[in-house]
């Protein structure tokens, strides 16, 4: 069959075309069906509604595939279970690597490519994901559907678009912090689209219920109001002195965000610098890493302060004693890290106390 | 692309120049002719990727496009033929190349930088390049004759001398918007011979064609350029929190008719 949009060649069994990424429409009877419930009960026979509402305006020809595919395959970065005909996964946009996985010998996965103007469902809406350097995420929001941000990352917007502030647990506590205070909700239907301003990845996470994550400040750009944020203290610090003066530092943040769903799934959207990688540590397996550099973990992933002091033929003498700072990081989780990242403020300056740490010394 | 059979011409969706059926890559923009248009389903359309080396054409001169994450746009100037630009751009020249000094009316007035606002004037023949300081793209702004485009401030990296410049100080609520200086917007007009305009936008670069009377709403740091036919216009929203009066959002509204180019990292102007 063929795409009604661009009109590329498309696979019987894919949802969305593998040209323009557009969906593939079908007649009722061969509704769209979501990946994963391929493997559910056939349905009764009497016409069900599709799965999500999309007028099915092109008939297709009359030697159409069946609209289950009896294949499927999980994509690598998301593990939403899709077609096998696919090349972009609908869930998070990632490109499907048929080959494989991509990961390198240490174990860590680079996020896959993604095709430009990807698109991705969540709901009734959907995202498309357009550009390479700074990419942006457009929002077309069915009615009822809503996504919240903070309010800097905010592009352009049809006018109907609604905008509202959206109340945040504990705001005055991230107000004495200097956080960002006001996160804005904006509903559909309409688009919407957001960019931060630095070059990197924008990185799709699809939050199934039940399931939490937490991210370093500053990295969240939008999220489907069914992703329910909030925020802890890392607990991680140390304080340097200098003359008189006593300052007190935090490399991964005074605060993290975390996000889970309830009952239904989500979907977060981030934003990195550079490239990012992502892998998942086994049960007390540990890993050190740049604070500065992890993007996001899994809650049950640990982490604390790491000091690391490198053997020298020379004793060594003032007070940053060739000193490497680390985070330490242990199983069980997922973590993801980006390859750019910023200096920690106060690394190479004397320490007078810090949160619980590690050490190593050569 | 589309194909004109009778005339073996292939259009550039871009910049609707024509060009032989055989070219890859339009000779007047750059833009590949060969691989399809990236629009997106609430109409943007991406600004081309020019492919590295990629050369164009306008007048007797060239330009070369070379390196993808931050472009150089390299000019080999005909005799007779110039261009201008603004400072902090030029990147390298051969030595023969005569620079000058473009007399601007009002220029004294704003300055760049902590400079005074000079437009220098490159003559050829000979060789010089341009790029700026920052992951983006440039776009190639082919202007035909009766053209009338608007550029945010210092977007512009260089223009061929058929283009008309002029800069306008928008004034209003977008005095409050920009910071107390007010902002300048670049004004470039053809009059009877086609010229070339090369923006560089930070990040990505996306281009949407406003029906009459269609507006959008666009993040005023996001704002690239405009078809003079295209109305700015800034308008406010308040954000309450509860605490301390919350803040305030402003959003340019941009109606139609005409073309409107935004960039996908732009600076934050606060907007308290």
């Amino acid at each position: 069959m063929f795409c009604t949009n661009c009109g590329a060649p498309v696979p019987d069994s894919a949802n969305f075309c593998v040209g323009c990424g557009s969906q593939v429409k079908r007649p009722a009877a061969s509704a769209p069906v979501i990946p994963q419930q391929a493997t559910a009960p056939p349905p009764p026979p009497v016409v069900t509604p599709p799965a999500y509402a999309v007028p099915p305006a092109y008939t297709p020809p009359a030697a159409v595939a069946p609209p289950v595919s009896t294949s499927s395959m999980k994509c690598e970065w998301c593990h939403a279970v899709i077609d096998a005909g696919q090349l972009s996964c609908p869930r998070c946009g990632a490109t499907v690597n048929v080959s494989g996985v991509v990961a390198d010998r240490s174990g860590w996965k680079k996020v896959p490519g993604r095709k430009d103007m990807a698109k991705l469902q969540f709901g009734n809406s959907f995202c498309q994901i357009e550009g390479a350097y700074v990419p942006v995420a457009d929002m077309n929001l069915a009615a009822g559907d809503k996504v919240y941000f903070t309010h800097h990352v905010l592009l352009w917007k049809d006018p109907q678009v609604n905008i509202t502030v959206m109340p945040l647990a504990g705001g005055w506590k991230r107000l004495f912090a200097g956080m960002p205070l006001v996160m804005t909700e904006a509903q559909g239907p309409g688009h919407i689209a957001f960019s931060k301003d630095d070059p990197g990845e924008l990185i799709p996470i699809p939050i199934q219920p039940g399931q939490s994550l937490d991210v370093r400040e500053h990295l969240f750009l939008a999220a489907t109001d069914n992703v329910v944020y909030d925020w802890f203290q890392t607990g991680i610090w140390f304080t340097t002195k200098s003359g008189d003066e006593s300052e007190t530092h935090y490399p991964v943040g005074m605060f993290m965000d975390r996000f889970s769903a309830k009952q239904n799934p989500g979907l977060l959207l981030l934003h990195a610098g550079g490239s990012i990688f992502v892998r998942e540590l086994a049960a007390q397996e540990t890993i050190l890493v740049k604070p500065t550099a992890l993007i996001f973990k899994d809650p049950t992933v640990q982490m604390h302060l790491h000091f690391e002091h490198p053997s020298t033929m020379f004793s060594s003498w003032g007070y940053w004693s060739n000193r490497y700072l680390w985070l330490r990081l242990s199983g069980p989780g997922r973590i993801a890290i980006q390859s750019v990242f910023e200096p920690i403020e106060g690394e190479a300056r004397r320490m007078t106390s810090f949160s619980y740490a590690t050490e190593m010394r050569w | 692309m589309s194909d004109d059979v009778a005339l073996e011409r292939v259009q550039c969706q871009w910049c609707q120049s024509m060009n032989e059926k055989s070219a890859l890559a339009c000779r007047a923009c750059g833009a590949p002719l060969d691989i399809r248009n990236l629009v997106s389903e609430s109409g943007w359309r991406e600004a081309p990727r020019i492919r590295d080396m990629t050369e164009i054409q306008f007048s007797s001169s060239s330009c070369q496009v070379e390196g993808e994450i931050v472009p150089v746009a390299e000019i080999n100037l005909g005799a007779g033929d110039s261009i201008f630009f603004e400072h902090h751009v030029m990147l390298w020249k051969e030595e023969r190349v005569p620079l000058t000094v473009m007399q601007l009316a009002g220029g004294m007035k704003r300055a760049f930088a902590g400079m005074p606002f000079i437009i220098s004037v490159a003559t050829g023949p000979g060789r010089i390049a341009f790029s700026r300081d920052a992951t983006g793209e440039l776009v190639m702004l082919p202007l035909h004759p009766g053209m009338e485009l608007d550029v945010r401030e210092h977007a512009f990296l260089l223009s061929s001398h058929q283009i008309g410049y002029s800069f306008i100080r928008i004034k209003g609520l977008t005095n409050i918007l920009f910071g107390g200086q007010g902002m300048y917007m670049d004004r470039f007009v053809t009059t009877s011979t086609p010229g070339l305009l090369i923006l560089h936008g930070y990040g990505n670069v996306f281009e949407r064609r406003l029906a009459a009377g269609e507006s959008i709403m666009v993040e005023p740091g996001a704002f690239l350029y405009k078809d003079s036919s295209v109305t700015m216009q800034v308008e406010f929203q308040k954000l309450g929190t509860g605490f301390f009066g919350g803040t305030n959002m402003s959003l340019a509204r941009m109606t139609g008719p005409g073309r409107v180019g935004i960039q996908s990292m732009y600076v934050h102007h606060r907007s308290e």
